[in-house]
């Protein structure tokens, strides 16, 4: 990291996040968590970029918004945070440390502090024909609108172009109907001044317009379309509601095409590079595809695949398969119409030389990522340098620092790349900004200081219960007063009142009098969604001097008035219900403590390569100290191999000023030829014994880890490595090229993939690919009539690499393509004048015939490898490792750097073959999610968890076994009774370990048995009369399936009212016990939902949700109660369509069983 | 420890037909940790028994249910179960065939019915979610010649020297080539261990098993005095 001098004293503790994407928003939260204040500008009105427009990512397929919104909402209500949304930076003055900028704000016509986002605007507005920039114009919006469900801030904003009062004088309906009087046709457009003392720039890039390559149609056909076009066709939340049709007719495609490279590494217009992503995108749309409908079939014409990230070429493997993907490597020259049909007709030659035509229903463009129009004025304006293709320009051992000091970059602003990729440069961006800034850490954020809380246990309930009109959005559907009479029959209820809007701030302040006045200790705000405003109402009542604990909320809003808009007596019943299903669980809530734990501000590094000593430096300039520990007896790690990298800088270099610096570090106390024997502990205060270079033990206390080991070269047994001496691996060639011994060879093969992408190592390494074209250049550099071949399957010389890539070709470096099928051969043969000839022979793919190359230099690109090492360290800091032996981070694309097991990370080539540069800037990411508890001094534990009764407990682990972050363990007490412990610090909630308890000895704690219990009770009241209408009770998780019953709203989607909804914190917490209750308790059915496999906030918490419902079906089944009366569904938080489907088609098939053979006996219970 | 198998509803419904109130007693021991007959499943089989019998219009049944920690402890099942099973018709077991008995010999006035299928002595492997016999309880254990690897239950024909010619590519023919051969195991095992002298040590057939019913007399007890 280079030093920047400034004077200390007027550094400016505050950060401006240009650009409100994943980028933007992992940036401002790693920040602003750290102690900084942040700023942040979209031009968009939303946050979220290009990634919330994504329906599925790859590799893991998880839905892209259920992964994104928590994260933008995070942001909204993060004290720290403040959102300029359909905002731009208009002038940057000033310097590192200290900068002023000038934000415009536009005129939305929409006051953001006024309007509710409850969309009643957007329902009555006339002008229903606007292209929807977020569905890339396939959908329609309104003239004032909210760019997508989930936007943040929820505020509308107004078209000026499109609305009818603004270009034509007439309408003003939104503001006749906006009952919190938001629309403001008055509102001019904002300027703000701030100060802050770095700059992150997370702008990100657009997409190529396809139209400039004619020859593919686009603009022309209406069956071609563009991948992120695609993308929204594909989503759930997108302009068809997922249902796959193309364009022209509506109908389903069942042949479709995707076209590579489109945009991409492609001199003609300008885009040489490769834009990284667009392999893994296209295969990733093809099997969603064929996941949304089983009769597609994709064919995917590319030039290389380039899916050289963690795990990429499985999931291609999978899509080959089980998708049945087609793959063809071809370059397509143009797309045909076929005039009667729009059918479109591609003609492509196959590997065999054949002339193929075929034609396609829907033909797909992989566009490829370009800096956008205006990157010119934005690059004036910030005062950086760009590159020649206008993406933002960085140096590749600083990759995060623009050419001027104090302005970061992070993602696709620098550089093609993918998600994961983005969210390591994002953090390693806020690593810079927060070192630059550490002397002014904290200065600027807010710390809110609370009255003391009142104990109430031991007092009886005193409930008071705030009902919310919601404008009309509820008041206009439910009958709010005859729901308030109601709540005031209820037990315990003290209190009850009606709000127009009850998250408004003066209705804050009033609950907070009501505390007061009727001593309350329970609060119930009957209005719309926990997952927005539940913050909110337990920030009121902890201010209130009561615990956050004893707040419910009952969702009337998008559970009921929203989805039953044309119901309004069954909506208003089941808000009576919906309150009183709150009343009941109200009544048993109990305050909970989250415990403070002091973090002790040091880290264990482990290993002392690239990747550890910038995570150790990045540390120390935030103010950390660390222990860095390495198992060789010099620091440096594998880099001591490297010469130089593939833009020339020079690593033995780098790496001898990397190790002077951290030698004379005196934050860094370096540990070398060390190996760690045990970690115990956990966040915030690890003890790590380590056996050092003198065989003595050593114990180190710290509050984090960062797993750093790197990997190893693998060592081939394959192409005559070891028997002779002139086959060589690509690390001896450039020790040989950097000792000047150039002489030796004319004739110079490199193989590729030796050790890569076969059976049992099924991953690409990744750099190879770079580094055969980094050594076959320096060998054309010095010897330029050598002869150099090199044998590929696919060139991954991916993003701004391809330029080296070309310039090899350009140089006469013969690329020579063969199938994994059919290897190179090498050989040796005796010649008469007695030397040994060595000799290639390969199969080229493209030529289709047999060569023979003589060599006097064999060069094998092999693979990385992890090293073993990693399986016994992954066993003492309990973590896990992918079948390849990588370190396996907590989330694939968000979560890149962290373990599930809190405090421990990791960086480099630990987590998976990687270059310098990006090794580097995992190292800046690690260091950003580590230094967070540091900076905070210290964390809370979770209040949710779940808690053992020690005396029930008989020692059987089954506990453990289930849980997924290793928090629980049975332990030995001092008594000699074993025991089931759960750390407090390390368990997430999720319940799971409560349901499988044989001796019911665990409970969670703010979801207890009794509390379900007691909710299902309170369910279904009185038995229905006249016609039957079967009611069903749903299960929802926390995350996925309870957002997905909130979108079903959002977007008023309608089903049948009979539903009443149980929240818990994970579909694993579903006890059988609570499906018995349920039957027992007048339900007709029941449906348990959660997140869909894979993507569960719990790991496998849903898993055994399944599991368990496979055996309540045959149970229920048993006793003579129709197994169809239960059911499982899995709903993402963007499915709210399928949420209501799932209801809908329920309701009717419950409704041809007839009721529940139970409920006859039911008569009218009490509360 | 004792596998355990819940026994189909239909056969543990009709076992109690005509009683109005059954005691469920679970076992916190083997049948509990195997997720088989702890409270929860003691809690699972109340709802099933009560509700089966709701529809079948068959009458009420009032269900109790208790776990302690071993049905196969006299003095626990005599001691701490009294009360509750006082108050019941009949006593539905969720313990091995050890536990059915000692609640059968204590409470002889009490009809006693099991849950439960006893299957053998084994251990459960979590990761295949399998249990797996291991141990004969044969009364003669030759563990330490056979690397930790009982030839008696493992081996399907149980040999005591070396594997049959029925071994394939170290499968067992018994099982169709579907399971190990246990010889082939304890081959590896010793070798591991540099122990294979023990693998050519001859064991003969063993004649001194004592019939069922085995009885021990406990090396310290106060019934001796």
């Amino acid at each position: 990291m280079k030093s920047i001098v400034s004077n200390s004293s007027n550094k400016i503790g505050a950060v401006l996040v240009v650009g409100g994407g994943i980028g933007g928003i992992q940036a401002s939260l790693d920040l602003a968590e750290s102690g900084f204040k942040v700023w942040i500008v979209d031009t968009f009105p939303s946050i979220g970029g290009v990634m919330a427009r994504l329906d599925k990512t790859f590799p893991t397929n998880d839905c892209s918004m259920c992964i994104l919104a928590p994260k933008m909402i995070d942001c909204s209500r993060h004290p720290n945070i403040t959102i300029f949304s359909y905002s731009e930076v208009k002038e940057v003055n000033g310097s590192v440390g200290n900068f002023k900028v000038n934000i415009l704000s536009h005129s939305r016509y929409v006051n953001a502090d006024t309007c509710t986002g409850c969309g009643l605007c957007v329902e009555k507005c006339p002008v229903v024909n606007v292209p929807n920039e977020f569905d890339e114009g396939i959908g329609l919006r309104k003239a004032i609108y909210f760019p997508f469900p989930q936007a943040v801030p929820r505020v509308a904003t107004i078209d000026a172009k499109m609305c009818l009062f603004l270009t034509k004088n007439v309408c003003r309906i939104c503001e006749k109907f906006c009952e919190a009087q938001a629309i403001d046709f008055e509102q001019k457009p904002i300027e703000h001044e701030v100060s802050v003392g770095a700059i992150i720039l997370a702008t990100g890039v657009e997409t190529f317009d396809a139209q400039l390559k004619y020859e593919y149609g686009y603009g022309r056909y209406a069956n071609v379309i563009t991948s992120i076009e695609f993308e929204r066709i594909l989503s759930a939340s997108g302009p068809f509601e997922g249902h796959v049709q193309r364009p022209s007719d509506g109908v389903a495609p069942k042949k479709i095409a995707f076209i590579q490279c489109v945009g991409s590494r492609d001199v003609t217009c300008g885009n040489d590079y490769c834009s990284s992503i667009c392999c893994m995108y296209a295969t990733k749309e093809a099997v969603i595809a064929k996941e949304h409908m089983n009769d597609i079939d994709s064919t995917i014409f590319y030039l290389d695949l380039r899916t050289y990230g963690k795990d990429f070429d499985k999931y291609v493997e999978r899509a080959k398969n089980e998708y049945g993907v087609k793959f063809v490597k071809c370059r397509v020259s143009a797309v045909e119409e076929i005039p009667k049909n729009q059918d479109l007709r591609i003609t492509y030659e196959t590997e065999d030389g054949k002339v193929n035509e075929e034609y396609f229903d829907l033909v797909i463009l992989s566009v490829g990522l370009q800096p956008s129009e205006n990157v010119k004025k934005l690059a004036e304006n910030f005062g950086i340098e760009l590159d020649k293709y206008g993406f933002c320009k960085t140096e590749a051992f600083s990759p995060v620092e623009t050419s001027r000091p104090g302005i970061f970059v992070c993602g696709t602003f620098s550089s093609p790349k993918d998600i994961p990729e983005t969210v390591i440069q994002a953090s390693a961006a806020s690593t810079a900004a927060k070192a630059l800034l550490s002397s002014a850490r904290g200065i600027l954020v807010k710390k809110k200081e609370y009255v003391e809380e009142i104990d109430v246990r031991g007092e009886p309930p005193r409930i008071g219960v705030f009902v919310c009109h919601c404008g009309t959005n509820i008041g206009g559907v439910v009958d709010v007063p005859s729901v308030v009479e109601y709540a005031k029959t209820l037990p315990n209820i003290v209190y009850v009142e009606e709000n127009l809007y009850s998250c408004s701030s003066d209705t804050q302040e009033r609950i907070k009098e009501k505390i007061k006045e009727h001593n309350l200790n329970r609060v119930i705000v009957a209005s719309c969604t926990p997952r927005t405003h539940e913050y909110l109402f337990q920030e009121t009542l902890r201010e209130a001097g009561l615990n956050r604990y004893l707040f419910e909320m009952a969702n009337i809003r998008d559970q009921c008035s929203w989805v039953h808009r044309n119901l309004p007596e069954a909506a208003t019943e089941k808000s009576k219900d919906l309150v009183r299903i709150a009343v009941t669980k109200a009544r048993l809530l109990h305050p909970l403590e989250r415990l403070p734990l002091n973090v002790i501000p040091r880290c264990l590094v482990i290993g002392g390569g690239i990747s550890g000593m910038n995570a150790a430096l990045a540390l120390a300039s935030e103010g950390f100290e660390t222990y860095l520990v390495e198992k060789e007896k010099e620091l440096g790690g594998f880099a001591r191999n490297l010469h130089y990298t593939l833009e020339g800088n020079d690593v033995q270099g780098y790496l001898r000023s990397l190790i002077s610096e951290v030698q004379a570090n005196k934050m860094i106390h370096t540990f070398l030829g060390a190996n760690i024997k045990d970690v115990s502990g956990y966040i915030g205060n690890f003890k790590t014994t380590i056996l050092d270079i003198n065989g003595e033990t050593k114990e180190l206390e710290h509050g984090v880890v960062i797993v750093a080991t790197g990997g190893e070269e693998y060592h081939p047994n394959e192409y005559l490595y070891g028997d002779d001496p002139r086959v060589v691996t690509q690390v001896e060639l450039e020790r040989r090229l950097a000792e000047g011994k150039y002489d030796e060879f004319e004739n110079v093969v490199m193989i590729q993939c030796v050790g890569s992408r076969t059976e049992g190592r099924q991953y690409c390494s990744r750099v190879c690919c770079g580094e055969a074209v980094k050594n076959a250049l320096k060998i054309k550099e010095k010897k330029p009539d050598a002869n150099v071949y090199v044998l590929y399957r696919d060139v991954r010389t991916y993003g701004l690499a391809e330029d080296y890539y070309r310039k090899a070709r350009e140089n006469w470096v013969t690329f020579i393509r063969y199938d994994e099928n059919r290897k190179p051969i090498v050989t040796k043969q005796k010649l008469e004048n007695g030397e040994d000839s060595l000799n290639v022979l390969v199969y080229d793919s493209s030529l289709r015939m047999q060569l023979i190359l003589n060599a006097d230099l064999v060069v094998l690109s092999t693979a990385i490898v992890a090293p073993t090492d990693n399986k016994k360290l992954a066993q003492i800091l309990k973590v896990p490792l992918n079948e390849d032996g990588f370190f396996l981070e907590a989330h694939v694309k968000l979560r890149p750097v962290e373990f599930a097991t809190e405090g421990v990370f990791l960086c480099g080539v630990a987590h998976g073959p990687k270059s310098i540069e990006e090794s580097i800037a995992q190292a800046y990411a690690a260091v950003s999610r580590a230094s967070i508890p540091m900076a905070k001094k210290q964390i809370q534990t979770e209040a949710i968890v779940a808690h053992v009764n020690e005396e029930a407990c008989i020692g059987c682990d089954l506990c453990e076994h289930v849980c997924p972050y290793g928090a629980v363990e049975l332990v030995r007490r001092p008594d000699d009774k074993w025991v089931s412990k759960i750390n407090e610090i390390m368990c997430k909630g999720c319940g799971t370990c409560a349901v499988i308890c044989p001796k019911m000895a665990i409970e969670m704690f703010h979801f207890n048995r009794k509390q379900i219990l007691a909710q299902i009770r309170a369910s279904f009241l009185i038995p229905e009369e006249g016609e039957f209408e079967p009611k069903i009770l749903v299960f929802t998780c926390n995350w996925c399936s309870y957002a997905g019953a909130d979108l079903a709203g959002v977007s008023r989607i309608q089903y049948p009212p009979n539903v009443r909804l149980i929240r818990l914190m994970c579909s694993g917490r579903v006890d059988p016990l609570f499906i018995f209750e349920a039957l027992r308790s007048g339900a007709d059915g029941v449906l348990i939902t959660g997140c869909h496999p894979g993507e569960c906030h719990y790991v496998s918490g849903n898993l055994w949700a399944e599991a368990r419902y496979d055996a309540l079906s045959s149970w229920i089944k048993e006793i003579g109660i129709e197994p169809e009366r239960l059911r499982l569904a899995w709903i993402s938080a963007s499915e709210g369509v399928k949420f209501a489907k799932e209801i809908t088609d329920m309701v009717a098939d419950i409704k041809k069983l007839g009721p529940n053979p139970l409920t006859r006996s039911i008569t009218v219970k009490e509360v | 420890m004792i596998v355990v198998k819940l026994k189909p509803f239909t056969e543990i419904s009709s076992m109690l037909g005509k009683y109005q109130s059954i005691l469920i007693v679970g076992c916190d021991g083997c049948s509990g940790i195997y997720e088989v007959g702890g409270l929860k499943q003691a809690e699972i089989l109340k709802q099933q028994l009560e509700l089966a019998r709701e529809l079948r219009k068959g009458g009420k049944i009032r269900v109790k249910t208790v776990s302690i920690p071993r049905q196969c402890d006299v003095d626990i099942v005599a001691n701490k179960l009294r009360r509750e099973v006082a108050e019941q018709e009949a006593i539905l077991s969720l313990g091995c065939g050890v536990g059915v008995q000692t609640l059968a010999d204590i409470y002889d006035d009490k009809p006693v019915f099991p849950a439960l299928d006893t299957m053998f002595i084994g251990m459960e492997d979590k990761s295949q979610g399998k249990l797996f016999e291991r141990c004969k309880a044969c009364g003669d254990c030759i563990l330490a010649e056979t690397g930790g690897i009982c030839p008696i239950t493992r081996c399907a024909k149980g040999l005591l020297n070396g594997p049959c010619g029925g071994t394939v590519n170290s499968k067992c023919e018994v099982y169709e080539y579907t399971r190990d051969c246990a010889w082939i195991l304890i081959w590896n095992r010793l070798k591991q261990r540099g122990m294979m002298n023990l693998f050519t040590k001859f064991r003969p057939f063993r004649v001194n098993r004592q019939h069922s019913p085995r009885e021990l007399e406990k090396t310290i007890s106060v019934s001796k005095h």
